[in-house]
């Protein structure tokens, strides 16, 4: 068991640099996902610690060893590609056992740890058959149990859940929560689905352009996104945005003026002045129908989807911008409808013209 | 009316693709009849009968192929020819092929330049026979010959042996040249079946702790099989089928004293003769064309089958 | 090819009804193959000549590659095709295309006076008699020297194989390879083997052998052939692999100091510039004749399938008159069969001489009509003993039991 750390990381590829000045601390057993939009380099983060590429600068620890200079195979991860990479020349028993087979580990031995893997993961009927012959989710286990064999300190994951047709996905994330829970590994996962990510991870890595937005715990990452981009790319559907600007700016606060939502008061200022560019958002599901709203958003339904027990709702405002509302139970609206949604301050976010939060009350 | 209408246009598709069809494969089925089939039940046929010269004599039925296998002299030449034949596929395969392959791993890491060495090593395989041959019988020549001029220059006096004048050298010389003039081929054959494996294969032994030289092995040689299957047969059928490059180094005789013959010398001397010795003799000339059709046909068949048995699908 | 258009022109003739007969004026096209590349220019002035004479004949050379043309020769012979008159070889060679019925028989039909019997042999059919070619040229087998070489070493021709052995031996010490003959392409040492053997087994020899009173195991044979052996050491290093080019090279370079071939090299080394003798090969003693081997080259045959036959004819007539023979003597140095021509070149009339004392080429001329050749197993054995793999005994022995059991 290990924990992970980089420091000051930079990859290029020739003349492209892929990942930025990247620090990362993971700590023993935890389980760690990165996201990011496509083409982000969670691929090539998770490969510099496998030891797959080489790092332009910076270092990598392992269980307080550097190893960026390690082979692969020395640093004691084991990795789990999306496309599996089975060998389709092995049976599943030869691919589970290739590691130990390679380290020269005697025959009884290496039967014995992949009839124990087989046997979590429900493949000891399999054992014997060419990957060819299984389907998708088996040759996903196949592919998990070679990693387990290996008995690594790390487990890394690209994308591995990708392949699968909706229903298996949602099965299998849950039987790997529970082998982490079981294995009490260091489990780095790549995904781009963030369900995987806010279900699984007990820190997400946020990445874009090979730079780190934000790292935190999914509901931290969920309730306080650091930036613009993190409360977009957090949340699904994606928070509402609204443009304004700063009317007044106090010592105890800022008065806004956001078009579609009118005058607002927030309660802290940060270093925002009168004449700021600012977003404003609120996510879907925090809009409310009862009570006493501290602000409301009213426009013309075009679109409403009503599932019984929760409602989409499709607004649009006065002045052109589009607001999707989840509301939870029936909301009967119907396009055409005029509607107005409240909400409350403190599920409100607020960010300044760099893009960086500005903190609310609790701030 | 609209039915019969659909109808019609469907017939006319159809027709219309099957004209197609016709068109295109007419051509070769042409060709392959008047270049392929035709001789070949000729030559059965004219093994059959007697020859004198170009005038066709008695039916005889095999006899041919009995004095080809079994006749004192005949067979003799046959089977020199033959272990010949067998040496020239073993050495091919270890010598061009097992260098080719070699190349092929070290090229498939795309080292510095790779494009350009890849071009390098084809070069060779674009060049004529002919010329090669020719070349070459050049550069061994014991006189002039660059070969020994080098050895001399170099104070090795002792090994300028007139390379293709001695019983043991002539063959190893000209596989050498013809490895010289055809490694390239099986070199951009396996490195695209190198290629073709994905590098995630290769990246999961590489953290499975395996060595390259584990890799090539284990993972990178048991999954370019259709590759090999094909150089084997290829192999196969071209040493089997030798002549030009010993027939333009050595002559048709096979010299010297035959220890560079093979079969397809010994049928072209059998059947068309050759200028400084012998007549031409259609009879026992069809007869070995004949035989040495059917071995090559058999053998790459049952070489095709039981490679193909050991390729697995990727994926 | 030219044939395939006049036939192509008759048949339209005939299918609309107008081939009632050729126009007087027409030409006859006749294609004429051969291996001579190097002669193509001499043969093209031969041939205008025979035009000027008979302007309704329009004659076209053409020369295959010689390696290759045996092959495509029978081949178009045997599809039913070829040209109309066809420069053949000899003795077996000839045999395989005249015996298969693709020449015209000759006889009554051309004037043979100018051709002695013994060279008409060479284009008999055994079979039934027949003469299916008309002689052209002889080929004489013959030690060349470089004077300049020998003048260099000190030495003069040598008449005996004694004299012969000592001028080697002086040739050597004087830093020049003596022969310049290799044993790569068979056929170059058995011609070699023409120039030294038969001062050896003798005169009668031949008569012996071919009338079956002896064999080629008799100790004269035996005894010739211990001589060959004696070659080696006076060729060029590595003379295993020294094929007929290099061999040429050698000689043309004035690397090596004699050269033996046939009598068709000449206009060889004179292109080359050089400053060269000839001579029969050594006598065996002091006062022995020296004799030199000779074979009848080939000859000009009819194709019998041709539509112009007659006009092939009359070419084939022509090439029997001295006329012929003198102009292939002038302008293509050979030596021709048909006698009655003066050659102006001071070389031939000297081989025309040396020729008063001529023996058959014997494997050539007598032992080329079954499988294996004559040919094929003196230039078997001829190999293996330079190399020192066989005995004169043993190459005999091999000669006289394969020529005892054809396949
Ligand atoms: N070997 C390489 N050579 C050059 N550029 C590369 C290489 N590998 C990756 N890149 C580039 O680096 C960037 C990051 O790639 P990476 O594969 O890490 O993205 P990713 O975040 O995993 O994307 P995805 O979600 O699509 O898998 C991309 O712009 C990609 O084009
Ligand atoms: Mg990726």
């Amino acid at each position: 068991m290990a924990n992970v750390e980089l420091r000051a990381v930079d990859k290029s590829f020739g003349r492209v640099d892929v990942i930025r000045n990247v620090n990362l601390d993971i700590r023993d057993g935890e389980f760690v996902v990165f996201v990011g939009p496509s083409g982000c380099g969670k691929s090539t983060l998770l490969r510099l610690v496998a030891g797959l590429e080489d790092l332009t600068d910076g270092e990598i620890h392992i269980d307080g060893q550097r190893v960026d200079h390690l082979a692969p195979s020395r640093r004691g991860v084991a990795m789990v590609f999306q496309s599996y990479a089975l060998y389709p020349h092995f049976t599943v028993r030869e691919n589970m056992g290739y590691a130990l087979r390679v380290a020269g580990e005697d025959k009884a031995e290496i039967a014995r740890k992949v009839e124990a893997a087989a046997d979590v993961l429900q493949l000891t009927e399999y054992l014997d058959r060419k990957p060819k012959a299984l389907s998708g989710g088996q040759r996903q286990r196949v592919a998990i149990g070679r990693a387990i064999v290996r008995d690594p300190k790390v487990f890394l994951f690209d994308e591995p859940l990708s392949n699968l047709d909706a229903k298996l996905r949602v099965q299998m994330r849950i039987e790997l929560t529970k082998l982490h829970g079981k294995l009490g590994a260091t489990m780095i996962y790549v995904t781009h689905d963030q369900v995987e990510a806010m279900t699984m991870a007990d820190k997400i890595v946020v990445l874009r352009d090979g730079v780190v937005e934000q790292v935190g715990p999914p509901l931290e990452l969920y309730n306080r996104p650091a930036n613009l981009f993190v409360a977009g790319f957090i949340g699904s559907p994606a928070m509402n945005m609204f443009e304004g600007s700063v009317v007044e700016a106090g010592a105890d606060g800022l008065v806004l003026d956001l078009p579609g939502v009118g005058r607002l008061s927030w309660p802290a200022s940060g270093t925002l002045k009168a004449g700021d560019k600012v977003h404003f958002g609120i996510r879907p599901e925090h809009f409310i129908r009862e009570g006493e709203p501290d602000g409301k958003v009213a426009g013309e339904v075009y679109a409403a989807e009503r599932l019984g027990g929760e409602t989409y709702i499709y607004l649009n405002t006065e002045n052109g911008s589009e607001v999707t509302v989840h509301a939870s139970g029936d909301w009967a609206a119907r396009p055409g409808d005029r509607l107005e949604a409240g909400f409350m301050l403190e599920n409100a976010h607020l960010f300044g013209p760099d893009g960086q939060a500005v903190p609310g009350r609790e701030g | 009316m609209e039915a019969v209408d659909f109808e019609r246009a469907k017939a006319i598709r159809q027709r219309n693709l099957r004209l197609w069809l016709a068109f295109l494969l007419a051509p070769p089925a042409l060709v392959l009849i008047i270049f392929v089939f035709i001789p070949m039940v000729s030559a059965v046929l004219y093994s059959l009968y007697e020859w004198d010269g170009l005038a066709r004599g008695e039916f005889i039925g095999l006899r041919n192929f009995y004095d080809i296998l079994f006749g004192p002299r005949l067979s003799a030449e046959l089977f020199n020819a033959f272990w010949n034949n067998v040496k020239v596929f073993v050495t091919l395969m270890i010598v061009q092929n097992g260098y080719a392959l070699v190349l092929a791993m070290l090229l498939a890491r795309n080292p510095r330049g790779y494009r350009f060495y890849q071009v390098v090593f084809f070069l060779p395989v674009i060049l004529s026979t002919v010329i090669i041959g020719f070349q070459w019988k050049l550069f061994l020549n014991p006189v002039f010959g660059l070969v020994n001029k080098a050895l001399i220059y170099f104070g090795l006096s002792d090994w300028a042996l007139p390379w293709l004048g001695l019983p043991e050298t002539a063959l190893p010389a000209m596989l050498l040249v013809n490895s010289w003039h055809w490694f390239g081929f099986p070199t951009l054959v396996f490195l695209a079946a190198i290629h073709r494996i994905p590098t995630d294969f290769i990246e999961a032994a590489r953290l499975d702790g395996a060595s390259e030289w584990r890799i090539a092995r284990e993972i990178i040689w048991p999954l370019m099989a259709p590759a090999v299957t094909i150089i084997v047969v290829l192999t196969f059928i071209g040493s089997f089928n030798w002549f030009e490059i010993p027939y333009i180094m050595n002559g048709l005789e096979g010299s010297p004293e035959g220890s560079t013959d093979m079969l397809g010398l010994l049928f072209y001397r059998t059947a068309f003769g050759s200028v400084s010795v012998g007549t031409s003799d259609f009879g026992h000339g069809s007869a070995l064309a004949v035989l040495m059709f059917i071995f090559i046909f058999v053998f790459s068949i049952l070489a095709t089958k039981y490679l193909t048995s050991r390729e697995v699908e990727m994926s | 090819m030219k044939r395939s258009i006049s036939i192509t022109a008759k048949a339209a003739l005939v299918a609309t009804g107008l081939a009632v007969a050729a126009p007087a004026a027409a030409q006859t096209n006749l294609d004429f193959w051969s291996w001579r590349q190097e002669d193509a220019k001499a043969y093209n002035e031969i041939i205008a000549e025979f035009e000027k004479t008979h302007p309704d004949i329009n004659i076209t050379y053409t020369a295959h590659e010689a390696k290759a043309y045996n092959t495509i020769l029978t081949t178009a012979l045997a599809g039913g095709a070829g040209p109309d008159i066809i420069h053949t070889r000899a003795y077996g060679s000839l045999e395989n295309i005249s015996g298969a019925g693709y020449l015209e028989p000759l006889d009554g039909k051309v004037d043979f006076s100018h051709i002695p019997e013994s060279l008409l042999r060479g284009t008999t059919l055994r079979a039934d008699g027949k003469v299916y070619s008309v002689p052209f040229a002889t080929q004489t087998v013959l030690v060349y020297y470089n004077k300049d070489l020998f003048d260099k070493a000190g030495v003069t021709p040598p008449e005996t194989w004694d004299e012969f052995k000592q001028v080697t031996d002086k040739l050597k010490e004087a830093g020049i390879t003596p022969l310049a003959n290799g044993i790569a392409d068979g056929w170059t040492i058995e011609v070699a083997s023409g120039a030294i053997m038969p001062n050896f087994y003798g005169e009668s020899f031949f008569g012996d052998v071919t009338s079956g009173k002896t064999t080629f195991e008799d100790p004269r044979y035996v005894a010739a052939l211990g001589k060959m052996a004696e070659l080696a050491p006076y060729m060029p290093t590595g003379f295993e692999a020294v094929d007929y080019a290099t061999m040429k090279a050698l000689f043309t370079s004035g690397s090596a100091a004699m050269f033996i071939g046939g009598s068709w090299e000449i206009p060889a080394w004179r292109e080359a510039g050089l400053n060269f003798g000839f001579m029969a090969g050594p006598a065996a003693k002091a006062g022995d004749t020296r004799m030199v081997a000779t074979w009848l080259d080939g000859g000009y045959a009819v194709n019998a399938a041709s539509p112009n036959k007659e006009a092939a004819l009359e070419f084939i007539r022509f090439t029997a008159t001295p006329e012929f023979a003198q102009m292939l003597a002038d302008k293509l140095n050979n030596v021709p069969a048909v006698q009655g021509a003066t050659p102006k070149d001071e070389a031939l009339q000297q081989i025309i001489k040396l020729q008063e004392h001529q023996t058959p080429y014997i494997m050539l001329v007598a032992f080329r009509y079954q499988k294996p050749t004559g040919s094929t197993l003196l230039q078997d054995g001829l190999k293996k003993l330079l190399t020192g793999q066989a005995t004169p005994e043993e190459v005999a022995k091999a000669v006289a039991d394969g020529l005892a059991s054809p396949e």
